[in-house]
């Protein structure tokens, strides 16, 4: 079942990269085409996640939403981008 | 003197070689130069307000003091005649011997990710950016990664989610370390790949269930068939978030994303023939390894070496050793999975070590354009150390290698500036026997006296002990350059390894 929405989250990604082509972008390093348009759909997730998370906190709570700390040990606990 | 000038001519350490490198020149930003004891960076005139900002941040005080990177001062041209009046240049201290990645363990390469990936975390939260993101620009000093390309530094759009550098770090980081946890790709190969590996090669050389692994699903899979849809366009970018909290957030997920499939690369530790070799070896019994022990420990108490080249250092017992005595040592073997096992400990254990997967007899060459990026081992080991250890190494020399003996002798001389520690293997010992493979006729008959015969040219042989299982361990003292050893008229002089 994991490896189901595993999958299924990353078919997302690949459809949020589908439409999240956009501007040039202009860098040092070769960006790539493929990678940055998986670092683009991982973005678009982690976006969706973020502003939903808002929207339930705020349902619950008066004031601004509260962000947790994210740091580096974070990834050991299993969050990352294409995951949110 | 002239700092320019090639390091050949400024470097009286160095006896020979080609160690004529070119100034760099890919970066937009900068040039970097070696002198004896500091790399120089000339600043381009377009970069130098950003440069000063960075120096000026308080994160660049912070990695300086985690030591994650490397420290940085101005050049004055009281110090470094090169330094022209309105230029800005920079001094770093030199971090020796150079190391490349394709001389890194694997868990050497995960280290300088992490590294590479904690740094860009910072910098995000900072303001900054990593501009790009390749294992070139981290060094080992001793078992301890370092940046050390204070130019990899750039503000970042607030509103940007996009790290640029991402695929550079996919295709020259994690991608390598993927080939060689499923196709066994050795690190090695990257020597020949300046900028990693594309998704596509690791697509196509992968079975098709590996493609459907949830680590690779993206970074290879899904990047592989975009890239096919994107050929004809240009590379882009999302649209940039407009809440700058957002863009920080998406960018720390995604870092830590990378930091989660590095560490999926990690294996069980790494077995070879070699790797067990300490624990398994039946040809020496307690004793002798306890004998063998005392005679270098003595042996660098007497010569106090501050710098140590030990060749064939399989799990590192000699190499801490001297590590232990205060030395800097530099430790090379073949066998990653055995070097791994010292790494490891040097790591945890903060010992001056520095680990490099090579061979001695096939040293790395030098790369990169015009073969003048990147030296070739020898250039950066000729003449830089104290002792040199050859312990439990000759008879692969001579049966593997198939080298006389008068070469491995002109070599160990070139290498060490005044001792060296070998350890004979004669034909009787079983590992030379298990190597000798009926090459009687060519082998079987060398003894100690053809030993000494050979090594005579540069070493005087100042002590020695044979151990219980009929090994012997010497101490050699080279003769001053020019002094009384024949070497100079050896029709084996080590020019000929070249």
């Amino acid at each position: 079942m994991k490896q189901i929405l595993h999958i299924f989250s990353l078919f997302l990604i690949f459809l949020g990269a589908l439409l999240l082509f956009e501007r040039p972008a202009y860098a040092y390093t070769d960006p790539g085409t493929g990678l940055l348009a998986i670092q683009a759909a991982g973005s678009a997730l982690v976006a969706t996640g973020w502003y939903l998370r808002r929207k339930i906190y705020a349902l619950f709570h008066r004031g601004p939403a509260k962000d947790s700390p994210e740091d580096m040990p974070a990834a050991v606990d299993g969050e990352d981008s294409s995951r949110s | 003197m002239n700092d320019f000038a090639p390091l050949t001519q400024v470097d009286a350490a160095v006896p020979s070689g080609n160690l004529n490198l070119e100034p760099t020149f890919r970066d937009p930003a900068g040039e970097l130069r070696l002198t004896v004891s500091h790399a120089l960076r000339r600043i381009h005139p377009s970069s130098v307000e950003e440069t000063q900002a960075f120096l000026a941040s308080p994160l660049r005080a912070a990695l300086e003091k985690s030591g994650d990177i490397i420290p940085t001062a101005i050049a004055s041209a009281a110090t470094h005649p090169c330094v022209a009046p309105g230029e800005l240049w920079l001094e770093h201290p030199r971090i020796d011997p150079i190391n490349y990645p394709w001389e890194w363990t694997p868990a050497q390469w995960r280290a300088a990710a992490e590294l590479t990936l904690r740094i860009a975390e910072r910098a995000v939260a900072s303001g900054w950016q990593l501009k790009d993101a390749t294992p070139l620009n981290i060094l080992f000093a001793g078992a301890r990664p370092i940046l050390v390309d204070a130019l990899s530094f750039e503000r970042r759009d607030p509103h940007s989610s996009v790290w640029l550098a991402d695929g550079q770090f996919v295709r020259s980081f994690l991608l390598p370390l993927v080939a060689a946890k499923y196709l066994s790709w050795p690190l090695e190969a990257t020597l020949f790949v300046r900028d990693g590996y594309e998704p596509a090669r690791i697509y196509k050389a992968l079975r098709p269930w590996q493609r459907l692994n949830p680590s690779l699903l993206d970074v290879v899979t899904l990047a592989t068939v975009l890239e096919r849809k994107g050929t004809k366009q240009q590379a882009a970018r999302p649209a940039s978030a407009r809440d700058p909290e957002l863009a920080a957030h998406i960018l720390k997920k995604r870092l830590a994303r990378l930091v989660k499939q590095i560490r999926g690369t990690a294996g069980s530790p790494g077995r070879s023939q070699w790797s067990d070799y300490t624990q398994s070896a039946t040809h020496y019994q307690p004793g002798d390894a306890t004998e063998k022990q005392e005679f270098v420990k003595n042996i660098l108490q007497r010569c106090a070496p501050s710098h140590v080249l030990d060749i064939g250092a399989n799990t590192g017992t000699y190499s801490l050793m001297a590590a232990d005595s205060g030395a800097k040592v530099v430790a090379i073997d073949a066998d990653a999975a055995a070097l791994e096992v010292l790494w490891t400990k040097a790591a945890h254990q903060k010992r001056a070590v520095t680990t490099l997967v090579a061979n001695i007899a096939r040293p790395t060459p030098a790369a990169g354009w015009k073969n003048r990026e990147h030296f070739s081992l020898l250039d950066r080991l000729t003449g830089r150390f104290d002792v040199v250890f050859l312990l439990a190494v000759i008879h692969h020399l001579i049966l593997r290698e198939q080298l006389p003996l008068a070469h491995i002798a002109g070599l160990c001389a070139s290498l060490t500036r005044r001792w060296l520690v070998l350890e004979w293997v004669p034909p009787s010992d079983p590992m030379y026997q298990e190597w000798l493979r009926g090459r009687d006729n060519l082998y079987g008959h060398l003894n100690e006296d053809d030993l000494q015969r050979a090594f005579a040219p540069y070493f005087a042989s100042v002590d020695r002990c044979e151990l219980g299982n009929g090994r012997v361990l010497f101490l050699l003292e080279r003769f001053p350059a020019g002094g009384s050893g024949t070497g100079a008229t050896s029709p084996h002089a080590e020019e000929s390894l070249a």
